[in-house]
């Protein structure tokens, strides 16, 4: 067998097997689309390629009079954007601190938030929920913010504290001669080469909040605040009544921007897990 | 030495704070109870600026016309929201009302009361005889734990038979003529009745049917120790149970949680002649266009009408209202002819008050007058907190019967062993 | 007399005749006042004014929080046991905070005091200034964020933690009853009474095959996707990782309520047109416990395996290619290059991140609750055949409203996967390599 067959064979199983791959991520996505343009109501009566598809469910979405979808769709863009850019800021913040100076409780600290986020919680969500209360943070999208924002800090910062490892010292060190401020080092001189990371980062941070419904089930109280998580379970959790071709097409709407985001970032995305992974 | 020191010095700090004694108060607001129950018999009741009433979820348009002739009647403000009432109304109230935001009058279904009542989340309720007199005698039971009254009926709700017309021309009297006719028609994902009998609130119409019961009922009082799940009756019904699905004529698709689901589709597309289901299914039946006709459910093997569970949702007067007369108006408000009228008019809802029943507009749908003949011969759901342990169990034993996993004696044996430890462990002996 | 005693008795250090360092921190029990002995009035003017304010505008809280945290309230139907607990989490904090200060005040007040003690002299009000910036930098950076984490992640803790020790439940809720200590009484109540016991460990079997049986899949999946698309001469890498990448981009509650329509057994697609097309017969996703837990844990990997893939990808592109040639030339084969570059490279970097992906699986509850309840139900069981024990938890305390023993069940859980966690982080290298920095 030449060199040459052996190549033939090796791409060719891996295109076949790529494929295979391809195939099986993309038929249940296919198979959403496809049921929310069902006439029907259910699942079961759907199928992927409708023989008179309708626009009857996205229309009832987009109908301000009978759904909330589009408040839904609003407010969880507003938290989602507020979400990533205080985590951002505070996660770069932490990061910078841990990747460049040495201080009491740097080794063990972030460590232990990491191990203690893995901690499961439902009793705490009473917990959460009378804090809120307290601070009159509940039933405000603030309160929420605050929380998810708080959730991203262990793992994003490990994230990006590897990353920031990786730029070389010597810069900041030579930055420091010239007379250059601490905040300035960060902000002029070592955050604009983390980029990738950062990306990254913010991209965690905005898809977070569409896929939680447990906590915003909690802390939110009037449905007009709902976020799409909530409205969308609520819509499928329902004890009598199916909506499942109407759910179909809420999230295909919520699945668009995150895909197209996600596949806008690819490129930093790839290169910013990598080093910030590795170093951990 | 330097760790030393430290260690004291926060020694002498932590104890200078446990030293601070404590918040002082006086002897406080337990006077608030008594000063309410002075007030109830104060002729003039000082009125709220408002009150806040919590409704279902899509049921409000029953609840906004009662609202307004009540503000107009009494001159106060009456303000509502929306909220799930299986689970988010409790929930939200437990954590709401301790805190201030909780409604002064929340509607819940009724084998809640016994927990809530535990919790003291809602209080009782005096009202005269003659408003009593105005429900069924069933509705006011469930309405009632302990001997004492704690809300109003709003409406009642039991699973009924349910057939589209299309398929099946006509309701069969007996499940005899229906297993025949299911025989008949199920076929090419055809079915002829689908009922979630792997879910105890439907099984029971079978289970108590043949003989069956959750708690002995002795004196208007349940027994929570004398659990009849697995004596000869309800063996029988699990056993009847496990015959529908065995011989094919129910899908597997159907079991579960979310066989709910799968079933209402069916149905909604033509592709199920009759179901079990409740009253509230009836409007996306309407919506799908089905032509459907209901009954009360067909006669069991043994001649007896099937016990379905009848639910019953409440009017309740919460622990954390500042006004509990205005709240009782409120609520006697809420239930009276005229505003049970109107919900039956927008939401289809059953209001268990005898001249509406007896009235021509339910009478004369067809729908409404079978949930009331099944009514009959329904019993409420208990109501005491024990029933929490029932439902587990009792879906698992109903679950492994209908996949065939389990013999139906065996089964229930097992379920009623785990109710009864279940509530000996977690629900102390009084 | 007096000079040979001090000339002979000299040691080679010269003895601290003065005493500074002591008294200073002697003093700094009222703060500030070490810092006065010291002569430096603006310092101990400061934290003179941070100790006053901190006691005037946190006392009530600290009373009120300290005594809630003791008795739990005293009048049933007025204090609020839970909420109780809560301000006394609070108060808990605040007074670390304030020990955190009163700590440093004192470290001060020594440190100084010694310095005096060896005769050097001390910093200046300006180049304290200085050094509070230079050293305080790093503080005043991760301030922000780890507050909001001891709000987030510390408090919800110390609750669950404060929980199992209370008997609060259904006959024990506020606001009709009160909430009392009970000691360790629930963790005895798990070991002793049958019935949480016998569940205990079956549920506990599968928990631990699911998290290894997952993760292991997905990362698998994930790493070999990536090997396979980082062939140099493979074309259209970009629109394949695209593809793959999709998965993560769709939020996972969605996906999984997807995925549980499409294994029903009568009118799904997976038995209705994928298997039937293959001549396969209808397999019992939902109502066979074997099936359903491979349905669950195809579903995961489905999930989990494009994070995997996106970090081996960039892990991949970060390799030498040097290293693949110098192999070719030594006659490697590709199996021999996987396994001696590719491979080691591949979990040495991302070993953290995998530890996570295992921990996250042992907690993972939506896919269990959301796909089928935790179904199929066993003969005589009372968890359900893929429950594990977080969603088990979770009945428990739906059911019977047991928060105080399911408080207590989370502790044990915790205890484990945290002991189990930490171990793993201290074993990888590149957690190993932080103290060489």
């Amino acid at each position: 067998m030449s060199v040459k067959t052996s190549k033939i064979i090796r791409l060719t199983v891996s295109y076949l097997l790529l494929l295979l791959a391809i195939i099986i991520v993309v038929y249940p996505l296919l198979w959403v689309i496809g049921s929310s343009f069902n006439p029907g109501q259910s699942l079961s009566g759907s199928s992927m390629f409708p023989e008179n598809p309708t626009l009857a469910h996205y229309q009832y979405l987009f109908d301000t009079e009978k759904s909330n979808y589009l408040n839904w769709y609003f407010n969880s863009m507003k938290i989602s954007i507020s979400t990533m850019i205080l985590a951002v800021i505070a996660v770069s913040c932490t990061a910078y601190a841990f990747s460049r100076y040495r201080f009491i409780g740097r080794k063990n600290g972030l460590l232990t938030f990491l191990v203690l986020q893995m901690i499961p919680n439902f009793a705490a969500l009473i917990a959460i929920f009378v804090l809120a209360n307290r601070t009159g943070l509940l039933d405000t999208h603030l309160g929420l913010i605050l929380v998810y924002v708080g959730g991203q800090i262990p793992m994003s910062t490990w994230l990006m504290k590897g990353y920031l490892d990786t730029i070389p010292k010597e810069l900041d060190e030579s930055a420091k001669m010239d007379g250059a401020g601490h905040f300035l080092i960060f902000r002029k001189i070592v955050m604009p080469l983390a980029t990738p990371i950062v990306a990254v980062v913010a991209l965690f941070a905005f898809i977070a909040p569409f896929g939680d419904f447990i906590l915003a089930r909690i802390l939110l109280r009037s449905e007009e605040k709902f976020t799409m998580g909530v409205g969308l379970y609520e819509m499928v959790a329902k004890q009598f009544g199916n909506e499942f071709t109407t759910f179909a097409a809420g999230s295909v709407l919520i699945a668009l921007p995150i895909a197209g985001l996600f596949l806008m970032f690819q490129k930093y995305f790839v290169s910013g897990l990598t080093a910030g992974g590795t170093k951990g | 030495m330097k760790k030393l020191f430290t260690l004291v010095t926060m020694m002498i700090m932590v104890v200078g704070l446990l030293a601070a004694c404590g918040p002082d108060r006086e002897e406080p607001a337990k006077s608030g109870k008594t000063n309410d129950k002075e007030k109830e018999t104060a002729t003039e009741e000082a009125k709220p600026e408002k009150l806040v009433v919590w409704e279902d979820v899509d049921k409000s348009v029953a609840l906004k016309p009662a609202i307004e002739s009540f503000e107009k009647e009494y001159g106060i403000k009456v303000e509502f929201k929306e909220l799930n009432m299986a689970d988010k109304m409790r929930d939200q109230l437990r954590l709401d009302g301790p805190s201030g935001n909780g409604a002064d009058v929340v509607t819940l279904p009724h084998d809640q009361i016994g927990q809530v009542v535990t919790e003291a989340l809602i209080q009782e309720l005096k009202v005269d005889d003659s408003v009593l007199n105005t429900f069924t005698d069933a509705s006011i039971k469930a309405q009632k734990y302990d001997g004492k009254l704690y809300g109003l009926p709003k409406a009642t709700e039991t699973p009924v038979f349910i057939y589209n017309k299309k398929l099946m021309p006509e309701a069969p009297a007996t499940m005899d003529d229906l297993y025949a006719k299911a025989k008949e028609l199920t076929k090419d994902k055809q079915y002829g009745f689908i009922a979630k009998w792997d879910d105890f609130y439907f099984a029971h119409g079978v289970i108590g049917g043949m003989g069956g019961y959750v708690f002995k009922e002795t004196d208007g009082a349940l027994d929570r120790d004398d659990v009849g799940l697995n004596n000869d009756g309800a063996v029988e019904g699990a056993a009847y149970i496990q015959k529908w699905y065995s011989e094919g004529l129910f899908p597997k698709g159907i079991i579960g949680d979310s066989g709910g689901a799968t079933r209402d589709g069916l149905f909604n597309e033509g592709k199920l002649a009759s179901v079990m289901n409740g009253p509230w299914a009836f409007q996306s039946m309407k919506d799908a266009g089905i032509d459907f006709g209901v009954t009360a459910m067909p006669t069991l093997p043994n001649g007896e009408h099937m016990k379905t569970f009848m639910g019953v949702k409440g009017w309740h007067v919460t622990a954390f209202t500042k006004s509990p007369y205005w709240s009782t108006k409120l609520v006697e408000w809420l239930t009276n002819e005229e505003n049970a009228k109107i919900r039956f008019e927008t939401t289809k809802e059953i209001p268990p008050v005898k001249t509406v029943i007896e009235d021509p507009i339910i009478t004369s749908d067809e729908g409404a007058k079978a949930v009331a003949e099944q009514s009959q011969y329904a019993v409420p759901m208990p109501n005491i907190p024990e029933m929490g342990e029932v439902w587990d169990p009792a879906k698992i034993a109903l679950e492994t019967i209908a996949t065939g996993k389990a013999d139906p004696k065996e089964a229930m044996d097992n379920a009623v062993k785990t109710i009864k430890t279940n509530i000996e462990t977690n629900h102390p002996a009084k | 007399m007096d000079s040979i005693p001090s000339t002979t008795k000299t040691p080679i250090i010269p003895p601290l005749k003065t005493k500074h360092g002591r008294n200073a921190a002697l003093l700094s029990i009222i703060p500030g006042f070490g810092q006065f002995y010291n002569k430096q009035f603006m310092k101990g003017i400061i934290f003179l004014i941070l100790t006053v304010a901190f006691f005037s505008s946190f006392y009530s809280t600290l009373n009120w929080g300290f005594w809630g945290l003791f008795t739990l309230g005293t009048i049933p139907g007025v204090d609020h046991s839970v909420f109780l607990l809560v301000d006394g989490i609070i108060a808990l904090l605040v007074a670390l905070i304030g020990l955190l200060i009163y700590a440093v005040n004192i470290y001060d007040a020594l440190n100084n005091g010694r310095k005096r003690d060896r005769g050097l002299s001390l910093n200046s009000v300006r180049e304290q200034y200085h050094n509070l910036l230079d050293n305080g930098f790093p503080y005043l950076m991760i301030s922000p964020g780890f507050l909001l984490l001891i709000f987030v992640v510390i408090f919800p803790i110390l609750f669950v933690i404060l929980l199992s020790f209370t008997n609060y439940d259904l006959y024990h809720s506020p606001p009709a009853k009160l909430v009392d200590w009970v000691g360790i009484q629930n963790y005895i109540d798990i070991f002793s009474l049958d019935l949480w016991r016998k569940t205990f460990f079956g549920v506990l079997g599968w928990t631990i095959v699911w998290t290894f049986g997952a993760t292991t899949l997905q990362v698998a999946i994930g790493v070999f996707l990536a090997i396979l698309v980082n062939q140099k001469d493979l074309k259209g890498k970009a629109i394949i990782r695209t593809f793959l990448i999709l998965p993560w981009a769709v939020p996972a509650f969605i996906s999984i309520l997807i995925f549980s329509g499409m294994f029903n057994e009568t009118f799904g697609v997976i038995n209705n047109g994928i298997l039937a097309s293959l001549g396969i017969d209808t397999i019992p996703w939902m109502t066979e416990e074997m099936w359903s837990r491979v349905a669950l844990i195809l579903i995961q990997s489905w999930l989990g395996f494009p994070f995997i893939f996106a970090m081996t990808t960039g892990v991949l592109q970060s390799i030498p290619e040097e290293l693949y040639e110098a192999a070719t030339v030594d006659g490697a084969s590709i199996w021999q290059k996987f396994r001696s570059i590719t491979l080691p490279m591949v979990l040495f970097a991302t070993a953290p991140i995998m530890i996570t992906q295992y921990t996250f699986n042992f907690n993972n509850f939506n896919v269990i609750f959301l796909f089928n309840g935790g179904g199929p139900a066993l003969p005589g069981q009372n968890a359900g055949g893929t429950d594990i024990l977080i969603s088990w938890i979770y009945k428990l305390t739906m059911t019977s409203a047991q928060y105080g023993k399911a408080a207590a069940i989370t502790m044990l859980l915790s205890l484990v996967v945290v002991t189990v966690a930490l171990w793993q982080f201290k074993r990888t290298k590149s957690f190993q390599e932080e103290d060489t920095m």
